[in-house]
């Protein structure tokens, strides 16, 4: 019987072959949930899904786009913002 | 089409240099326009740009000093680049240089390494005797 802990499935159980040929269980921790835009919830391409510990050592450019939102909203609701905001200027100019 | 006429100002919308400003500087087709100003000067298709009020007073493929006159007028920030130049970081040096450059410094150190080996030979000398002497 496993320790307790290895009881309930917060790990995940990784099957690995050893050198020797044996199959045997290993225990990982699960990756969180993948990211997704904050306006119309489809994942988000360019932002890894690693656990926090691998993400703290990585460079900030890989991992969100370098651009305004980026890692929050999608690249199409980036755009509609941004034009949003900048005709939204044009018409307070104009007046 | 012709919102997008030379020295239009107007902002990126998409990749990198999304969310700044800048200006049609040349029209190649009905689709593409190049684009200076607060952004890296290149080729960016109309997708990809919204349109504002101003104008800029430019010549068709003006210069990236031009535009930036023309930006500076507006109060408005250039897209600039400080390169690193070759050869800018320390290399390690080769043993041979080292010593080179180890025989280089000043007197005072060149003094208290001769002193260093004036006092090993002042070691060795004895001992050398003493073997000498057993022989």
């Amino acid at each position: 019987m496993p320790r307790g802990m290895y009881r309930s499935r917060t790990l995940r159980r990784v099957f690995v072959k050893t050198p020797g040929g044996r199959t045997v269980m290993r225990y990982h921790r699960r990756k969180p949930s993948k990211a997704i835009c904050a306006n119309c919830k489809k994942v988000l391409i360019g932002v890894p899904r690693e656990i926090p510990s691998k993400m703290q050592n990585m460079p900030k450019s890989s991992k969100r786009p370098e651009r305004p939102y980026g890692g929050i909203y999608c690249s199409a609701c980036t755009r509609q913002i941004l034009r949003l905001k900048a005709r939204a200027e044009v018409v307070g100019g104009a007046q | 089409m012709s919102l997008y006429e030379i020295g239009r100002l107007c902002l990126k919308i998409a990749g990198r240099d999304a969310g700044r400003k800048c200006v049609v500087v040349d029209i190649l087709d009905n689709t593409f326009v190049i684009v200076d100003g607060d952004v890296r000067r290149k080729r960016v298709n109309l997708k990809h740009l919204e349109p504002l009020n101003e104008m800029l007073k430019l010549k068709e493929g003006a210069s990236h000093e031009e535009v930036k006159k023309a930006f500076e007028k507006l109060g408005l920030s250039v897209w600039t680049t400080n390169p690193k130049k070759v050869g800018e970081r320390p290399h390690r040096k080769r043993k041979s240089q080292q010593k080179a450059a180890r025989e280089a410094k000043p007197k005072r150190k060149e003094k208290s390494a001769a002193q260093a080996v004036e006092g090993k030979e002042q070691k060795k000398s004895p001992a050398k005797t003493e073997k000498k002497k057993k022989e």
